[in-house]
């Protein structure tokens, strides 16, 4: 244990190299992570906007509208109704646009109501809402209904889903490469201290040194550069995330990074120590089969 | 008591470093082992330290076969048997105390233990003044005498000790000698391989001589060196 303290300390920039690697492989790890949040969120809240329109054309009776709006709401996966009148939507539409002044006087013009009435679906899960327009694509209103507006919004979500995807393979992909050179560039220094302490090996050998006794000190060698590497990683990491999680809400309602990254920050830190600790150790280990002769 | 049954020792470039060799060495013997650099002195000691393994044959230590020693158990064997070298091995970076503490702290001895053992072990070698010295501070004697000391902390019955005055001078080969001579009166079988005449002269034990890999001559008592 001390010995393998003095290792760490007495080649000091070998040292900071290979933790700096690390801490480098850990780092685009927590980055992924961000990645993850983001994408999540991001799916989350348009998932929460999705919902399925339906407009009826202007002819339709109310009664006829309100059978339908039963319909619905009588099916299992549907979680809420809305229904807006035409009247209903021409007020929502003034209101909208109160500001602007030559709306507002066309609308005076009108002699009829252009606006259709709509009934607005809230499935329980996003994945029912095809299954939602499918069933009103089949019902016996069908002629009544001017247009269903699901088709557009499945879209941005698949589209979505496939960047968070794509980003998230490329991203393992890096970490993965990068984690191989970090475990080379540990796997190197380690056997430099091996190399270097030839002499004190064969020395422990000679007096009797149990395996592990000789062994131990390389491989909490390896334990310390995974550690301070996580530590490093996490300490660059919180700071640079406070600094980008304002912007990043700005751009994305709901993702609020700092605050996940907080609440979540035991499950964090231990993930990077643990990584960080499993890359030190395999680096030592394989150094130590290679290199360290009992 | 060790034992060589026709053992050989081929190195990995194909050079015979033993042939076919039959020895037995009875506990509480000192035996010298003498010959021309390249007879196979040295490769004899490190079998018995399992450094090395036979190309063939088996080599025992108390009768138990030394190719049976697991891995695991190879330091148990390597305190039983201690060793001492021409370069000493001493860690420069340590002072005396701290070099034969160090052999003990590599057996997960107590704290307790070592302050108790190591100061005694180093007064038998005559270092007793010495503790705090570092080996560069120390002549070619007194570093031998260390390393003998660090050889004897785990009380071993078996003292190999590969060309111990080689980088010596008269007068402290001499004290080296009489060291082994005294560990060798305490019960401990010695093994010494050596290129000193007079040393091997003054002794009057038994004297093994090898050439090329092969025993060539075995005195049994009063042996002389005779190449």
């Amino acid at each position: 244990m001390r010995s393998g303290w003095t290792n760490f300390k007495r080649n000091s920039y070998v040292s900071f190299g290979t933790t700096g690697v690390m801490a480098l492989v850990l780092f685009v790890f927590l980055g992924l992570m961000t990645l993850n949040v983001v994408a999540n969120s991001i799916t989350q809240s348009i998932e929460d906007k999705v919902d399925v329109s339906v407009y009826f054309k202007t002819t339709t009776a109310e009664e006829d509208i309100l059978k339908i709006q039963k319909d619905i709401e009588a099916l299992p996966a549907v979680s809420y109704v809305e229904y807006i009148s035409r009247e209903q939507a021409f007020e929502d539409f003034k209101a909208r646009h109160a500001g602007n002044a030559l709306i507002q006087e066309s609308l005076a013009e009108l002699d009829d109501n252009p606006l259709q009435a709509s009934v607005n679906i809230k499935a329980k899960d996003s994945s029912e809402y095809a299954g939602i327009a499918n069933y009103l694509e089949g019902t016996r209103f069908r002629a009544l209904i001017e247009k269903i507006n699901f088709y557009e919004n499945e879209q941005v979500i698949a589209r979505v889903q496939n960047i968070s995807k794509g980003l998230r393979s490329w991203g393992m992909a890096t970490t993965l490469l990068l984690s191989i050179i970090a475990v080379l560039v540990t796997f190197n220094t380690v056997r430099l201290t091996i190399y270097t302490q030839h002499q004190e090996i064969e020395i422990m050998r000679l007096v009797g040194g149990s395996n592990w006794h000789i062994r131990a000190p390389f491989l909490v060698e390896g334990v310390l550069y995974g550690l301070f590497a996580s530590l490093l990683a996490l300490a660059v990491f919180y700071p640079a995330l406070s600094f980008i999680s304002a912007d990043v809400a700005d751009k994305i309602p709901g993702a609020e990074l700092s605050k996940y990254f907080i609440i979540h920050a035991p499950q964090t830190v231990l993930t990077v120590l643990a990584i960080g600790v499993i890359l030190g150790v395999v680096s030592s280990t394989i150094a130590i089969r290679r290199f360290l002769r009992i | 008591m060790i034992e060589f049954k026709n053992v050989s020792s081929v190195y990995g470039d194909g050079f015979i470093a033993l042939s076919a060799i039959d020895l037995t060495i009875e506990d509480g013997d000192f035996v010298s082992i003498v010959g021309p650099a390249g007879a196979g002195k040295s490769t004899l000691l490190r079998l018995l330290i399992k450094e090395l393994e036979p190309s063939d044959g088996e080599v025992l230590v108390d009768g138990v076969s030394l190719a049976n020693v697991h891995r695991a158990d190879i330091p148990l064997l390597r305190r039983k048997i201690g060793t001492v070298f021409q370069d000493f091995k001493l860690l420069a970076s340590k002072n005396a105390y701290e070099n034969v503490a160090f052999a003990l702290e590599m057996t997960g001895a107590s704290d307790d233990q070592i302050a108790e053992d190591v100061p005694k072990v180093l007064a038998i070698v005559g270092l007793a003044d010495k503790m705090t010295n570092f080996p560069h501070q120390m002549s070619g004697g007194e570093k031998q005498r260390l390393a003998i000391a660090r050889a004897l902390i785990h009380r071993p019955r078996i003292m190999l000790a590969d060309e111990p005055t080689g980088n010596l001078d008269l007068v402290n080969s001499h004290d080296v000698l009489q060291l082994l001579k005294k560990i060798h009166s305490l019960g401990t079988t010695v093994i010494m391989v050596t290129h000193n005449r007079d040393l091997v002269n003054s002794l009057e034990k038994r004297v093994i001589t090898m050439e090329k890999g092969k025993i060539v001559r075995d005195q049994k008592s009063g042996g002389k060196y005779v190449i």
